[in-house]
């Protein structure tokens, strides 16, 4: 690798750094802003929103005062927070309890068997991967009404647990896998069955723990299948759609509430930071 | 590999079964939709709805912004995450404490952020402040056409970590060995970025590029969080439009509206396809 000249690497990594911080900013003054007094941060929101071009908002980065004031709000006097954070965690664990299931077996089959038909199975998989939302919800969509699932948790779940888009990156992971490892297994008289528990899915961890935590960052942060599946249920509405109203109409809710909702996503990339990289390193993605 | 055949079955079932029901299946069964006038008798009507919705000026709004959006935010994601990439990959361990930092927005969900993003674009807020320190005036980022801007940044914010992991891991694999070799001949460094890296990395690059596209599209998060359900013409998007007909119940305009953007999607995307494929042609 070519060395830069000390002065360059210096200014560059400086910029760099820069950068970082400017994209963690949002995260950090979220966090720092939930532990301040509700009052203080009533006063400080009404600064916006001026048109007045002889006055700035308010510069705060650091509460006056240390309160725990908006977390007692959120979470002991009103629950609606709370609710809707039980909500998204339930479409996160059941869209991902079911793509574990289908998902990695549909890549197996995808990757290691010799079948006629399987390259327009893997074609069809791109193109679907490669449509947007706005058309694909048009056959979810037709399927859902017609089984009646319109209004109801399942209109969300279920499409999703199709996801081509993780069908295509562990296939992709499955067919990097040397041969050698399958002969074992089969000389050893295991079944396919257990070859693929107790084999494939352990070497496949990396590519398996960064589709997880993609795919909790989907569902986390789902916005167009309730908004449209779900218009007419606010009660069954994740956090994600919702929490914007209510954060307009309680002040308190902003800061605590969008901390307690950062929290798991963040425990998760903590969590599948490794398994991301190596797993999309690992990958031939072509 | 496997060559007993039957013994795929219990894999490939499911997924098998649920693509087909909720997403292939359905999708021709809805071309019939669209071809229909949605009456009780549900008449054959051919291409009326489509020449209907073409005409529409809602549908021609999200559309044209639809199509204008992805084509600011999917070159520039791909770009910067490029050049961040490259920059990064000469710096370690500094870069991979930049990599792993840009990652985390991608895990996190924007509208717990969106507060903080209208602070910093209001009138009297920080970004405004900037400006005028810099000399210029201050800017309505919230309003009319300017509100692109939040818009596609709030987008470049978020999906920028995921590209450079990718770049990233692609730019691993090519021998430091040519660039030692490409020193020695004088070329600098961004001249080694487009003449040795860009070329060696392309089937990764287009994927990248594929998948700029494909979430490009996808953009409406961002404006739903931004501008609301009906948010001002300048971001006004096709899935607007598509939530607002799915919401009367008009079936026959969604259905309508999806397969007009479907096969421009299609178009688009072979074009991209064959594009690629010449190039590799080239380069080879």
């Amino acid at each position: 690798m070519k060395q830069m000249s000390g002065l360059r690497l210096r200014i560059l990594q400086g910029v760099l750094m820069i950068l970082a911080l400017v994209l963690l900013l949002p995260i950090i003054q979220t966090f720092l802003y939930s532990f301040s007094s509700i009052d203080e941060m009533k006063v400080f929101l009404k600064t916006r929103g001026s048109y007045d071009t002889t006055r700035w908002m308010e510069a705060h980065l650091i509460p006056n005062v240390v309160s725990l004031e908006q977390y007692y709000q959120i979470l002991i006097t009103d629950n609606t927070v709370l609710r809707l954070f039980v909500n998204s965690a339930m479409y996160a664990l059941m869209i991902m309890a079911g793509q574990a299931v289908i998902i990695p077996a549909m890549a197996f089959g995808l990757s290691r068997f010799r079948f006629r038909g399987k390259n327009v199975i893997f074609f069809g998989i791109i193109l679907l991967m490669l449509l947007p939302f706005q058309v694909t919800m048009v056959p979810n969509v037709l399927t859902l009404r017609s089984l009646g699932l319109t209004d109801t948790v399942w209109a969300v779940i279920l499409p999703m647990w199709f996801m081509p888009f993780y069908i295509f990156l562990i296939r992709q992971f499955m067919v990097g896998l040397p041969n050698e490892l399958i002969e074992a297994a089969e000389m050893d008289g295991a079944g396919t069955f257990s070859t693929y528990l107790r084999i494939i899915l352990p070497v496949c961890r990396p590519i398996l723990g960064a589709a997880a935590a993609l795919s909790f960052a989907d569902c986390w942060n789902l916005v167009e299948q309730p908004l449209t599946y779900l218009a007419a249920r606010p009660d069954l509405q994740p956090l994600s759609i919702q929490f914007n109203q209510l954060a307009r109409e309680n002040t308190g809710f902003e800061f605590a509430g969008a901390t307690l909702y950062i929290l798991p996503a963040l425990f998760i990339y903590l969590f599948f930071q490794e398994d991301i990289l190596s797993g999309i390193t690992l990958t031939e993605l072509k | 590999m496997y060559r007993k055949k039957r013994q795929v079955l219990p894999f490939l079932l499911p997924g098998l079964a649920g693509l087909l029901l909720f997403y292939v299946a359905p999708f021709f069964g809805g071309i019939w939709y669209s071809l229909t006038d949605g009456s009780f008798e549900n008449t054959f009507v051919g291409f009326r709805n489509y020449t209907a919705v073409w005409q529409n000026p809602m549908f021609q709004l999200g559309l044209k912004n639809t199509l204008e959006l992805s084509l600011i935010c999917a070159p520039l994601l791909f770009l910067l995450s490029f050049v961040i990439s490259v920059v990064v990959n000469r710096m370690r361990p500094a870069g991979s404490v930049f990599r792993n930092t840009a990652l985390l927005p991608y895990l996190m969900p924007s509208s717990a952020v969106l507060i903080i993003w209208l602070l910093w674009f209001d009138y009297g807020g920080p970004v405004n402040h900037l400006i005028t320190l810099l000399g210029g005036s201050r800017i309505e980022w919230l309003q009319g056409a300017s509100l692109r801007f939040p818009v596609v940044l709030l987008f470049l914010w978020k999906n920028m970590g995921f590209c450079i992991v990718i770049f990233l891991a692609a730019l691993q694999a090519i021998p430091v060995s040519l660039y030692e070799y490409a020193t020695l001949e004088g070329a600098s460094f961004p001249r080694q970025a487009f003449t040795i890296t860009l070329p060696l990395i392309v089937p990764s690059a287009f994927l990248v590029f594929i998948l700029c596209w494909v979430n490009a599209f996808r953009i409406f998060k961002e404006v739903y969080f931004i501008g609301g359900a009906y948010p001002d013409e300048p971001i006004y998007t096709l899935q607007n439009y598509m939530n607002n007909m799915y919401s009367k119940l008009n079936y026959q305009n969604v259905t309508t509206a999806a397969y007009s953007f479907a096969v421009i999607v299609f178009v688009l995307f072979g074009l991209l396809f064959w594009l690629q494929s010449r190039a590799q042609r080239g380069l080879s």
